[in-house]
């Protein structure tokens, strides 16, 4: 009798587990991303409930197993075998930083389950092998569409450069540059600051001196308002072009005096776009989390889409057959400006230039010239 | 002349945090770490009451209120009970202390930043190419009056006799007819309630406020009331300034070479090699 008792046990739970199909995802809930964290979160609930309400996947619906790394790498590397050996997903997606994004992906690829990040911008993190995928721009390719918007749409001659001093802001700043003097445009002053840097005057007040046309500036929100507000108080009128980075209301918010209005920033999100995915987005997740939507949320959010679909174009929930399909993923229906993956397994996405009129994010142009966001040109 | 006057500001919102810490170290000799955890205590508190009353003086006096109270909590439930143990002891409660509380506000709170706009309605002060915002000239009054009283408190009544009694030895200020048990709550209710203003005018003049806030002052102020003298109030307001000049120039002069907290410690780092007990020790020990 006991016997028998175990045995439907089993049978019920392993009825049970059939009907899911088990997708990982860690983001960073406390720490110093716990901000975007929670916002790739809910980009990733969101497209759960959309997927889900919307038939599944194959007939079963998608279950999100959703981790805590604390911003941390080893935490990212234990939560990789947790959900790998325990809870046996399927596929993993990165709703975190580089750091624990870069220590997590060589440990999937050892397991051999595909891994996609959403926005980390790490160019060693693919590099991890044939399992790993990144939907976010890579820093190169947004550098690169900065300095087309500042030399050939704004008309820039003369550019100031402020640099983030992380990964981040050093690579975006390399790949600006060096674009464009190619395109012909001169680099007239250039400082480092670090992360958590406040205070801009003393800089700003120096490169007022050299005149430049336009200000290229890296960094993420929370030094964005500041340099806005800044810059603004010491009468610096000139156009500042900023990134994804940016893109947040709260760069709007946190500046003050309506300073933020403006600046015009490359990035994923096209809140303007006509296309019936994003338009949904926008409101859903505005009207579900009581605040609009990122590009956090928005990358996050397509990571879970594209999942969907390669295990659609498998045809199984298998490891290996998902990792087969993915790079075989494509088509419209998602957030950000997703094309497909290259063969370095990085995306190619468009590149929406946003201007801030009003307080609220509107669409300037789309760049999508192959040869500019293509990733490895 | 703007970098004095940014310098100025920055000093002021230092001394505002490192006050508390000085009175709470010069009694019991305790690093108050959580002390940051108190500050963000006091931002939250302030936008909280902003957001309901519409009212920023009366949100700033509510804010302070409580904040104080909260501070003495923070030692009669946590501290009081290890006053006789190894000072290690308060030390290691005192960063869990601050851990939790800032994990406390981010759950409450949300851990996005949330802006703090306040319009005094004064506006810019702008004289021959330098610019003081109204946020700054803010701060240099609430400052400089905040110290003033201070100064009097301190200098001028019983109360002000009675902590610089117990900083100096607290066994005999108590045989004295001191009333210890209530000195050290003033002390931490005096200190908490000056760490809420510090915490929301950098909420308005940063117009951000969010639960890690705390983060930099804690070591930040730790490293003023070291250069300060431990436990010296007028070492400390010194040391703030000095510290934020330092900053200020550096960056001036050589652009961001360093993070300015980095340039914090080696000042820091530096005065200790030459002068170990800090630029300011209490004469009387």
């Amino acid at each position: 009798m006991k016997r028998l008792g175990f045995l439907l046990i089993l049978v019920v739970f392993s009825a049970v587990s059939f009907a899911t199909i088990k997708v990982g995802l860690f983001v960073p809930l406390t720490g110093i991303g716990a901000d975007d964290g929670l916002s790739a979160l809910h980009g990733a609930q969101l497209a759960v409930d959309y997927i889900n309400s919307h038939g599944g996947v194959l007939g079963d619906k998608i279950e999100l197993l959703q981790y805590d790394d604390q911003t941390d790498p080893k935490q990212a590397v234990t939560l990789a075998y947790k959900m790998v050996q325990k809870d046996r997903v399927v596929a993993v997606v990165s709703g975190s930083y580089s750091g624990p994004t870069r220590a997590a992906a060589s440990i999937y690829q050892r397991l051999r389950t595909p891994m996609i990040s959403a926005y980390a911008v790490h160019p060693d993190i693919t590099k991890a092998g044939d399992f790993i995928f990144r939907v976010g721009t890579l820093a190169t390719v947004q550098g690169r569409a900065g300095a087309h918007l500042a030399v050939e749409k704004l008309g820039a001659k003369k550019i100031a450069v402020l640099i983030m001093d992380n990964d981040f802001g050093v690579s975006l700043a390399k790949a600006f540059k060096s674009e464009a003097i190619k395109l012909g445009a001169k680099i007239v002053y250039e400082a480092k600051f670090s992360v958590g840097e406040k205070d801009f005057r003393t800089v700003l007040s120096e490169l007022k001196k050299t005149e430049p046309d336009v200000i290229y500036a890296t960094g993420y929100y929370f030094n964005a308002s500041k340099i806005v507000t800044q810059a603004k108080e010491l009468g610096i009128y000139q156009t500042i072009i900023g990134q994804e980075g940016y893109d947040s209301p709260l760069f709007i918010e946190l500046s003050k005096n309506h300073a933020a209005n403006g600046t015009v920033i490359t990035t994923d999100l096209d809140r303007d776009s006509e296309k019936p995915v994003v338009k949904w987005f926008i409101k859903e997740y505005e009207k579900k989390y009581g605040r609009p939507a990122d590009m956090v949320a928005a990358s996050t959010f397509d990571a879970m889409m594209i999942l969907k679909k390669a295990i659609e174009l498998a045809g199984k929930a298998d490891r290996m057959a998902i990792k087969k399909a993915l790079p075989l993923v494509g088509g419209e229906d998602f957030v950000t400006g997703f094309k497909k993956f290259t063969s370095s397994r990085e995306a190619v996405r468009e590149v929406v230039c946003q201007v801030i009129l009003n307080d609220s994010f509107h669409r300037l142009c789309v760049i999508s010239d192959p040869s500019i966001i293509t990733p490895g040109r | 002349m703007q970098d004095i006057v940014n310098a100025l500001v920055l000093g002021s919102i230092y001394v505002l945090i490192s006050v508390g810490l000085t009175l709470v170290y010069g009694i019991l000799k305790i690093l108050h770490i959580a002390h940051a955890g108190i500050y963000t205590l006091g931002a939250f508190l302030g936008l909280m009451f902003y957001h309901l009353t519409g009212n920023f003086w009366l949100a700033l006096f509510l804010s302070i209120i409580l904040t104080g109270i909260a501070g003495i909590g923070v030692y009669r439930y946590f501290y009081k009970r290890v006053l006789e143990e190894s000072r290690i002891v308060p030390l290691v409660i005192s960063i869990g202390l601050f851990i939790v509380m800032q994990d406390l506000y981010r759950l409450i709170w949300s851990p996005y930043r949330q802006p703090f706009a306040v319009s005094f309605g004064i506006g810019d002060i702008r004289l021959k190419g330098i610019v003081i915002t109204e946020h700054q000239v803010i701060i240099l009054i609430v400052t400089f009056v905040s110290l003033l009283s201070m100064y009097f408190l301190m200098n001028h009544t019983k109360l002000g006799l009675a902590m610089r009694a117990c900083a100096e030895d607290m066994a005999i200020a108590g045989t004295l007819g001191v009333d210890v048990e209530k000195t050290i709550s003033v002390a931490f209710f005096l200190g908490s309630a000056l760490a809420a203003l510090a915490g929301i005018l950098v909420g308005v003049y940063e117009n951000n406020v969010y639960p890690t806030m705390g983060e930099v002052p804690s070591y930040k102020s730790f490293v003023v009331i070291v250069l300060g003298g431990f436990g010296s109030l007028y070492g400390a307001v010194l040391a703030g300034f000095i510290l934020a000049f330092t900053e200020t120039i550096l960056v001036a002069w050589k652009g961001f070479v360093l993070p300015r907290d980095a340039i914090a410690f080696l000042v820091m780092i530096t005065v200790l090699m030459i002068k170990p007990e800090g630029l300011f020790r209490r004469a009387t020990r």
